[in-house]
């Protein structure tokens, strides 16, 4: 178990590694370029190139790249191009408002779901099921654009329940922040809902089929034992799986749902910097979120080897 | 005091001959008046005599203004750090202006309103324009206002290195070195070339004009923002907001009225209507038809609309095929119902164009030009003549900037009725604008380009259809153009102007470079109690006079 954990965190390095340089070629090739992007459509080409001469950013690729990475190992992430404040503090400041909104989510959405899940799993083709699964199913696939101005205009212009922007003033204590993060917790739930709850569904119907469950019952152990016992521990395995990949997504892809509730997030971070080719920022915060969803993933599986020991000892 | 210097009384009587002529409205008069620096007591005299009254100094507001209160405001995040001689964007100009001022603000219907110049005036040919500055102005941090301060800033954005926007507006008409200190109150600026409308270049219309104290280090306004005007900026979150508050050494005393503003930046129009319809903000800087249609019908929230230049060119290639023949061009102009386009794209919040850059609102705008109006009979006829009578495809390079995709989208139903088939190519903006060698906003054979608010038409004209403009995307190089768009800046007579103005027009909708079927209106959504605020033009945000009750 530990030398599975320990190979999986030495390869987060070479998947670092590889991952940024992606990001200098993606940047490369994509149209514009930092110049243009600081002095606007009006300047002459003349001064754009001045400007861009200024940033560096005529030199050639791997001395850039050589550079850029001798100050990212020693933490040292210079300053934003576009913001002229210090990408750590920046990139730091926006994932951590980004990982409470996920929390939020996640600490409503994954007992939820799961109960939602082995509900139908039990009562299986019957009314509660096909309530379950459709209504699961039609909330996944709602963009979260949509049902976040549904929402908005519901309950805060109509209800006047939740508070839009979906920005905790600062200072504020921990209650004030999750009741403010609520609002913007809810179309996430929407798409999550599908997925987790039919993962457990699922997991929860092949468990209940496998013989030991027939032993089990035929042995006179009580349903409650048999179902609560041993069939829900095997059926969460492919749940846990699930749930760690898409935290890397509640942390880092959450751009649509912080661009409307104007939540200071990560995701947007990217974006921005993507839009407006600020190189310092956007490889810090690819890379970051890249190490939350290796980190999710590897939790995950150390999760389901946990559950299942087959899997830890190598069937 | 402002006294008229004697070209300026003649220059009065010259107006005076005009009006009483029938040439000129009252409202070309008042423009004129405000940019000539023609002092109220002239003015009135002039009115006068041609028996019209005096302008009221200001519409009288309709409840007395009340100190007090905090304004919250949206606006789109400044794109870079905020800068004031280099920035661009609406955002950053914004709050760059709530901090500085510039000599002279340009009011709604282009009559110039003097601020840190008190008054000026031009000598006979335009060549030099010499300004009076206000006096007893102090920057906020304590250093008194005086001319070298005027001179420091415009020796900054006349400087290459600085890479100022404000630059390529002042080539060919002023260069280092021409901005002479002249007392501590007075500062002259020697043109390269006379310019009849040279004050709207120190004006808010040349948007990066904002006078900074001669100690500014460059680049350090973001962190250190210093200005003369009515707000301290006292807090910036890059991406997230801003907070201001009211200035106490403001040289306009009582002004401004409220204690502070607070700026929430929000990217998304769709986001910034929400924020006002619930409650969290009083004022959306600027709200576009597309996105916002809710709170134009919301009973809650009032929106102030103001014409504007603000337009979208559809360039063609004069000297690409198909497009080298006038009928052509002129074909796909003709299949435009654009009274339609209005009501559709912005809900008749637009004015129509005339294919030609002097939008209505600019005083001289000639009204002999007949309005191009939809003619499919005629566009055919048009397309044959140049050999297309069986059809003909174009290919339209669109950018995804606000109302363009859907602009393209109707230009494609209705072009379709005369035969010609457009083939839609869209593009992001960045991709259409492109950078250094390659710009294809410049190099398409047809494509739609957006344009912000211009003070003057020669702010469009010069770079995008004389022979040598540097954003002449459809590469139209017109001698008779250039002679009549010359005349237009360097003279100082109206009737010669206005002439000017006619040809130039007129040459530019008979030839069709560019199609410019309208000009978007500016709408500001805003609470109701939100009083002594207008919409503007270039979306600036004012709020010296801006009261709550």
């Amino acid at each position: 178990m530990g030398r599975l954990i320990a190979r999986r965190l030495l390869l987060l390095i070479p998947t670092l590694l590889l991952l940024s340089v992606v990001v200098f070629l993606m940047l490369e090739v994509v149209p514009g370029d930092p110049g243009r992007v600081k002095l606007g459509p009006y300047a002459s080409a003349a001064q754009v190139a001045q400007v861009d001469h200024q940033l560096g950013v005529d030199r050639p690729l791997p001395v850039r790249y050589v550079k850029w990475l001798g100050g990212f190992v020693v933490l040292h992430w210079g300053t934003s191009w576009n913001q002229g404040v210090p990408v750590f503090s920046l990139t730091m400041h926006r994932l951590w408002a980004s990982v409470q909104l996920a929390l939020v989510a996640l600490v409503i959405i994954i007992p939820l779901a799961v109960v939602l899940g082995v509900t139908a799993a039990l009562r299986r083709d019957g009314v509660a099921d096909r309530v379950i699964t459709v209504t699961s199913l039609s909330l996944t696939v709602v963009p979260e654009f949509v049902s976040g101005v549904v929402l908005t205009v519901l309950f805060v212009v109509f209800l006047k329940i939740f508070h839009y922007p979906a920005v905790p003033p600062a200072g504020a204590d921990p209650l004030t922040r999750i009741y403010y993060l609520l609002l913007p917790a809810i179309p996430l739930m929407f798409v999550e809902m599908g997925y987790i709850a039919r993962m457990a569904r699922a997991g929860m119907i092949e468990a209940l089929s496998m013989p030991y469950i027939r032993t089990a019952t035929l042995n006179g152990l009580p349903r409650r034992r048999v179902v609560f016992g041993h069939a829900l521990r095997n059926a969460m395995a492919p749940t846990v799986a699930v749930i760690g990949t898409q935290i890397g997504w509640l942390v880092g892809g959450l751009v649509i749902v912080e661009e409307l509730f104007v939540y200071p997030g990560i995701g947007k971070l990217i974006a921005d910097s993507a839009k407006f080719k600020d190189l310092p920022t956007l490889e810090a915060t690819v890379l970051v979120v890249a190490v939350i969803y290796m980190i999710s993933n590897l939790s995950a599986d150390v999760i389901v080897a946990l559950l299942n020991p087959r899997v830890r000892y190598g069937r | 005091m402002t006294s008229d210097t004697p070209f300026q009384r003649e220059y009065a009587d010259h107006l005076l001959h005009e009006m009483l002529g029938g040439r000129m409205t009252r409202r070309q008069l008042l423009v004129r008046a405000s940019v000539v620096g023609l002092s109220a007591t002239l003015l009135g005299q002039v009115l006068a005599a041609c028996g019209s009254s005096s302008p009221s100094s200001s519409t009288s507001p309709s409840t007395a203004p009340k100190a007090g209160g905090t304004l919250k405001v949206t606006m789109p995040s400044p794109t870079v750090t905020v800068d004031p001689t280099t920035m661009y964007d609406t955002g950053s100009i914004a709050i760059a202006q709530q901090v500085a001022e510039y000599l002279i603000w340009v009011n709604n219907d282009l009559s110039l309103r003097p601020v840190l110049a008190k008054s000026w005036s031009p000598n006979a040919d335009a060549t030099v324009w010499t300004f009076n500055l206000q006096q007893g102005v102090k920057f906020q941090d304590g250093k008194p206002f005086s001319a070298d301060d005027v001179v420091f800033t415009m020796n900054i954005l006349l400087n290459p290195k600085t890479v100022s926007a404000a630059l390529a507006s002042f080539q060919g008409i002023l260069s280092q070195g021409g901005v002479q200190k002249v007392d501590a109150n007075t500062v002259a600026f020697h043109l390269d070339q006379p310019f009849a409308d040279f004050p709207y270049f120190v004006a808010s219309t040349n948007y990066d004009c904002l006078i900074l104290p001669t100690t500014y280090k460059a680049g350090t306004w973001q962190s250190n923002p210093v200005g003369t005007g009515p707000f301290k900026m006292t807090k910036f979150t890059p991406k997230q907001g801003a907070t201001f508050v009211k200035n106490p050494t403001y040289w306009q005393t009582g002004k401004p009225y409220l204690d502070g503003v607070t700026v929430q930046f929000i990217d998304e129009t769709q986001a910034e209507a929400l924020a006002l319809q619930s409650g969290s903000s009083d004022v959306m800087l600027t709200t576009p038809v597309q996105g916002a249609q809710a709170l134009f019908t919301d009973t809650n929230l009032k929106v102030l609309t103001t014409p504007s230049t603000q337009s979208r060119f559809l360039h063609m290639r004069v000297d690409t095929a198909p497009f080298t023949n006038k009928a052509v061009r002129q074909a796909l102009a003709y299949t435009i119902d654009r009274p339609a386009v209005v009501a559709n794209l912005f809900n008749g919040k637009a004015q129509i164009g005339n294919d030609n850059v002097f939008c209505p609102l600019y005083p001289l705008a000639p009204k002999t030009i007949p309005q191009r109006a939809q003619d499919i009979a005629k566009a055919k006829q048009l397309l044959a003549s140049a050999g297309y009578s069986s059809g003909i495809t174009m290919n339209l390079t669109v950018e995804e900037f606000e109302e363009v995709p859907q602009y393209a989208t109707l230009l494609q139903a209705m072009a379709k009725q005369a035969g010609i088939n457009l083939k839609l190519n869209q593009v992001t903006v960045t991709y259409y604008y492109g950078s250094g060698k390659n710009q294809p906003w410049l190099q398409v054979p047809m494509g739609i380009t957006d344009w912000t608010f211009r003070g003057v038409p020669s702010q469009y004209f010069l770079p995008a259809f004389t022979s040598n403009g540097v954003w002449n995307s459809s590469h139209f190089k017109n001698a008779a153009f250039d002679a009549a768009a010359k005349g237009y800046d360097t003279t100082l007579d109206e009737a010669k102007r206005r002439q000017y103005a006619a040809t130039a027009a007129g040459i530019l909708t008979d030839e069709t470079p560019s199609i410019i079927s309208y000009w978007i209106n500016v709408n500001r959504a805003m609470k109701k109690n939100v009083n002594g605020l207008t919409s503007d033009p270039a979306e600036f945000l004012d709020l010296t006079t801006t009261y709550l009750s």
